[in-house]
């Protein structure tokens, strides 16, 4: 029971519901209208009945050669609506714009090293842990990169897990 | 911010680096150091100046900065000046923003541009400062004037968006829309389009003329790949065709759309509704990603012939059970809810088969049952049942859940789904006392049952059944509501307390809490709930709701300034960098996303909550004042209340946007200004969620109540004000002129006052008469308590300056209006405290009626009547002439008299505040005790109670070792006595401000 269409402004007084969560963090409208300003495509929301907002997910894509790639910001569904997959059809929603329309070679995404079921909801998915990234959530906890190859890396190339983990300085992108 | 040539603004990059380094680096001393030198080489570069006014405005200099900006642009527009390039003008630009001085900027770039007219970096910078000052027209031009020099699309674009931006913003826009299209037109047979917003625009601007077919043919042409993803455009292409009124295209449409997503529940409403043809939503305007969804109490009965009906009816169902064979997914429900919708229509159209929707919601039920989500699909359903039907489905629904299902996880859910649906339903409310007794401690012990099922998730995962707390604490709520036992309110609190206890995270809980806490006097536990809910940014708009009109109302100040200060930041940082994301978005070519940026910022621009906010935050600054000096110097910040009568002009109370989010509001109190529970049990009413508040008549009392609050700054100036010159008038006859245009002001308000409360001024006038004479009461009054009496003290603020207002009482003697307000003040105080009952015991007291009337309009008259006192007072060098001198005069004796009057109001209250916050703490908590223990086998509350008690004491490691660790924490005790706790917090800082006025007033008493 899912409309999913492009995240527009109206809809940030409307997810109340969805980021009280305290696992959702909501941004500063900045962040939210920079990424509406410049990557609509990658901002999502799903749609009930009585068009409630189910969850939405949040991304870009950014890089250069073959790093080139679509990244998930946030990915967020609201508790009445959990356990029926819509996580993961945003995020293939997310997958196919970033391998069909912009020809990206991997989506990526951090997630906190102590998030395990978000840890395994990706793996699900088919994303890999590419790199530990050490205090990267506000110094503290680590995080971890997790990736998954799209169509352009024939070679999976993007995905081949580092073997040391790498500090916030070393991250190529904010 | 480097130049192509090693250059910026005219000077070699090297020299300027080091100043560029030290801003980044904070090192604004040195910053200015290296700039000062700078200009000593270079003393006529603009650049150089700017540089400088930029390190001044960041050390906090903001005249100085603003000084070297306008030296910048004398050099600028002088004639001499050889350079003039986009980083000098951007950097005098983002200066002169954060003075607040756009207009500077824009001159500075409307000069450069006229001197260089064909620079399309400045032209743009130009186009920008349009952006920021929301000039549609102007951003027009500009964006035309570079579509002339380099014929690109995003220019053109840019010029399309202003135009729409001018017809969004003002009416009559036909030639413009025209306009645009022939624009657009032109472009697309020389050059074609190459971006899909660019597109996406274009549709928009034939679309908004009405030229739906135009749009159609263009997108089913080449233009139409630019659209990347198939169903987006399959949902335009249906869009207009059913705008253009062609409904059997646009079901077709809708049906492709359906058949690549079939979960897509907004295009099979628009499937049906196009193949009955009474899809009404498409009238509405719309523009791009802002859709209108279809709302269903909007569909109109179709006008199809029963035949025709019939058949598309039959074509539908067969086509939604293909769907459904299709979709074996468990996960896939839109084309089993379709079902229940195709129903509903046949029942509009008046064919009511018997038993047909119970059949097809409970077909949805043996599939869904255990979805949390159940409940909320088909709830907007269930109000259409009969009576009977009500009865028939439970009872169905019931007997369906005899036999086990799959999993316990899946029983649970439909055990679940089945209480919701009985509180939809309003099969709950009339339950027997014991009965909806049974049916909470039912669902209290199936969660704790059902814990083990949640065992192994990690902490920060929802639980399993958590939903049923909720209901149980609601159950418990409706228990009180319907006996007044306090037990229950206890135990409600209790449940969720102990659910918080179990898993730290459920907000649901806390926002129930607060409002149980607000409601029972326990603030401070209230707003301590409010602050683990990490409400920030875009949520202070859409969720302050829970915690703020309380706050206003509580003697807690300093909290309060600090939520308003917080949500005022949040308002005015995005209004003022919104323009630059705006910007952002042409810049990117996300063109209908400038287009939304700008109509979202109007809306939050035109909060109900934002003004509200502002206008409090004014008062509030007045409420924290005590003496005359101190509150004129707030008056004085606040241009002596004219900014708060500026917010509420009819165009903007007209134009109010309502953003908050009630949803997560429980059902006693739908709104901030509704709460049953003060109300008497109605049992006539039906389900309370059915009867959902008429938004209208809350909009219309929220404009009202905005009004009043806007005047009073104003009004507390002018009564400061009139009530001076009105002594001195008496007391030195040549000594000063009565300020007459002030008392005209002050009358005229007052006048739209009582036209607020729906009264002419005499009627209002005599309502208050008629109270102090013991003929009418409070309740004559169309406002509350506290809007009267501030009436009537504004009012003798007035009189005492114009006099003429004496008032003939019964007995034919002439009451002063002092003696009025002093008359009001008696009644009222005594009123609100003979029905004041302590708080402990008593939930929803009139606390908050008694801060207002101490912490405002006692001090409105306080003001007013220092004021009179300090006008007795000569100013200057003469001999001080003791207001004892004037003791004889009838005012002076007047004023005693009502400072006499409010020092025993306030003394009333502060006696039964003391008299509640003495006691042990352990009393109150043997009190609150008493209220839920031991009383098991007694009707009434206990059952819960117990309950809970017997949980927490039991071993639990079968449930692993975190949920039985928080188990072993919970105590009932603790939650009670934090409780009791908070409400004597509450009382405490209400006492010592009663405390700060008493001091005041005697002291007052001893200069006269």
């Amino acid at each position: 029971m899912t409309t999913i269409r492009r995240f527009c402004c109206n809809d940030l007084l409307r997810f109340a519901h969805v980021n009280l969560d305290h696992l959702t963090e909501t941004f500063n409208m900045s962040f939210y209208m920079t990424y509406l300003a410049r990557w609509p495509d990658y901002f999502h929301v799903a749609e009930g009945p009585g068009n409630r907002i189910m969850g939405y997910i949040m991304g870009k894509v950014e890089g250069q050669g073959e790093s080139w790639h679509g990244h998930v910001t946030a990915v967020t569904v609201a508790s009445e609506y959990r356990r029926q997959q819509l996580a993961k059809k945003l995020m293939h929603m997310l997958e196919d714009i970033s391998d069909k329309m912009d020809k990206a070679y991997f989506v990526d995404l951090f997630v906190r090293a102590s998030n395990m079921p978000a840890i395994k909801m990706y793996e699900k998915l088919g994303y890999v842990i590419y790199r530990r990234v050490l205090r990267y959530y506000s110094g503290e906890e680590d995080g971890l990169d997790m990736r998954k190859a799209l169509s352009q890396d024939v070679e999976k190339k993007s995905i081949i897990p580092l073997k040391r983990p790498v500090t916030t300085d070393e991250l190529e992108y904010d | 911010m480097a130049s192509k040539f090693g250059l910026a603004g005219g000077i070699p990059e090297r020299r300027v680096r080091p100043i560029w380094d030290a801003v980044d680096s904070r090192q604004f001393k040195a910053a200015l150091k290296l700039c000062v030198a700078l200009l000593t080489k270079y003393p006529n570069s603009p650049y150089a100046l700017a540089l400088k006014a930029l390190i001044l405005e960041r050390m906090g200099k903001p005249e100085e900065a603003l000084n070297v900006c306008l030296d910048a642009k004398e050099l600028l527009f002088s004639s001499s000046i050889i350079h003039m390039d986009d980083l000098t003008l951007s950097t005098l630009q983002i200066v002169l923003q954060r003075l607040d001085r756009l207009d500077l900027a824009t001159s500075c770039y409307e000069h450069a541009c006229g001197k260089y007219p064909n620079n399309l970096e400045i032209i743009m910078g130009l186009f920008n400062c349009y952006v920021r000052e929301y000039s549609f027209v102007k951003q027009q031009q500009t964006a035309i004037k570079m579509y002339k020099i380099v014929g690109e699309e995003r220019f053109l674009l840019w010029a399309v968006c202003s135009i729409q931006l001018q017809v969004f913003c003002s009416s009559g826009g036909d030639k413009l829309l025209a306009l645009a299209e022939a624009l657009l037109k032109k472009h697309i047979s020389s050059h074609s389009l190459h971006e899909p917003e660019a597109l996406v625009i274009y549709i928009s601007v034939l679309e908004q003329q009405a030229k739906y077919k135009d749009a159609l043919e263009i997108l089913s042409g080449d233009l139409g790949s630019l659209i990347g993803i198939e169903a987006d455009k399959l949902r335009i292409q249906g869009r207009l065709h059913a705008r253009s009124c062609d409904y059997a295209a646009a079901a077709n449409i809708f049906q492709k759309v359906l058949e690549s997503c079939p979960d897509d529940w907004e295009s099979f409403l628009h499937y049906l509704g196009c193949s009955l043809e009474d899809d009404i939503v498409w009238s509405t305007s719309m523009i791009t990603d802002q859709n209108i969804s279809p709302n269903l109490s909007e569909t109109q009965a179709c006008n199809l012939t029963e035949e025709v009906f019939d058949q598309r009816i039959s074509n539908a169902l067969s086509f939604i059970e293909k769907l459904q064979v299709k979709v074996a997914n468990d996960h896939v429900r839109c084309p089993f809810l379709a079902t229940i919708e195709i129903e509903r229509r046949r029942r509009m159209k008046g064919k009511t088969d018997d038993g047909k929707f119970v059949e097809v919601l409970l077909n949805y039920f043996h599939r869904f049952s255990h979805l949390s989500c159940f409940t909320s699909d088909v709830e907007m359903y269930l109000p259409i049942l009969t009576h009977d039907e009500k009865t028939d489905l439970l009872e169905k629904l019931m007997r369906a859940a005899e036999s086990p299902l799959a999993t316990p996880l899946k029983n649970l859910g439909q055990a679940i789904t089945i209480f919701k649906i009985q509180e939809l339903l309003g099969a709950t409310r009339f339950l027997p006392v014991r009965e909806l007794e049974d049916t909470a401690m039912k669902m209290v012990g199936m969660y704790y049952d059902n814990l083990s099922l949640s065992r192994d998730l990690d902490p920060q995962e929802n639980m399993h059944g958590e939903e049923l707390l909720s209901m149980a604490s609601s159950a418990l709520v409706l228990l009180f509501w319907r006996t007044r036992h306090l037990g229950y309110l206890l135990e409600a609190i209790l449940i969720l307390e102990f659910g918080l206890t179990v898993r730290r995270y459920v907000w649901q809980y806390k926002i129930l809490l607060l409002h149980l806490y607000s409601y029972m006097g326990a603030l401070p536990t209230a707003y301590e709930w409010y602050g683990t809910l990490d409400v920030k940014n875009i949520l202070l708009e859409t969720i302050s709701h829970h915690i703020l009109p309380q706050m206003l109302r509580s003697p807690f100040f300093l909290d309060t300034a600090d939520l308003l200060k917080e949500y005022l930041k949040f308002m005015d940082d995005h209004l003022r960098e919104s323009a630059d994301l705006t910007f952002l978005a042409y810049r990117h070519r996300n063109y209908s996303k400038a287009v939304e940026f700008v109509q979202f910022k109007e809306r939050l621009q035109h909060s109900q909550q934002y003004l509200t906010a502002r206008l409090e935050a004014s008062v509030l600054q007045l409420k924290q004042k005590e003496n005359l000096e101190e509150v004129e110097c707030v008056l004085e910040n606040i241009s002596y209340g004219t900014q708060s009568l500026e917010l509420s002009t009819k165009e903007r109370l007209e134009s109010l946007t309502f953003n908050d989010d009630l949803e997560a509001r429980p059902w006693w109190s739908p709104s901030s200004d509704i709460n049953y529970l003060s109300e008497p049990f109605e049992a006539g009413s039906s389900s309370l969620r059915m009867n959902l508040h008429k938004v209208e008549k809350k909009e219309g009392t929220v404009r009202k109540h905005i009004e009043r609050r806007s005047l009073l700054p104003r009004m507390v100036y002018l009564s400061i004000q009139t009530a001076s010159s009105s002594l001195k008038e008496i007391v030195e006859p040549n000594g000063s002129i009565v300020n007459n245009n002030m008392s005209y002001e002050l009358k005229h308000l007052l006048e739209r006052y009582a036209e607020n409360i729906g009264l002419p001024f005499d009627d209002a006038k005599d309502v208050i008469l008629g109270i102090a004479a013991g003929q009418k009461s409070f309740k004559d009054f169309g406002a509350d308590v506290v809007d009267c009496i501030n009436f009537a003290i504004f009012v003798n603020a007035w009189n005492s300056c114009s006099h003429h207002w004496k008032l003939p009482n019964g007995d034919g003697c002439s009451l002063s209006s002092w003696h009025i307000v002093d008359s009001l003040v008696r009644t009222c105080i005594t009123e609100q405290l003979t029905c004041s009952l302590p708080i402990l015991t008593s939930p929803g007291s009139n606390l908050p009626v008694l801060v207002q009337l101490v912490t405002e309009s006692f001090s409105w008259h306080i003001l007013v009547i220092q004021s009179c006192l300090r006008s007795t007072i000569p100013q200057g060098k003469k001999k001080k002439r003791s207001a004892m001198d004037q003791s004889n005069l009838p005012q002076v004796k007047a004023i005693r008299t009502s400072i006499e009057c409010l020092i025993s109001a306030v003394l009333g209250v502060r006696k039964w505040l003391a008299d509640q916050i003495v006691g042990q703490e352990d009393e109150k908590l043997d009190v609150l005790l008493s209220h839920v223990k031991g009383r098991e086998l007694q009707d009434g509350p206990g059952r819960v109670f117990q309950a809970l008690e017997d949980y927490g004491a039991a071993n639990h490691s079968e449930l692993g070792e975190r949920i039985s660790g928080s188990l072993q924490s919970w105590s009932s005790a603790d939650v009670l006595r934090k409780f009791a706790g908070a409400q004597k917090s509450l009382l405490s800082r209400f006492h010592g401000i009663c405390d700060t006025k008493l001091k005041l007033l005697e002291s007052m008493k001893q200069t006269v």
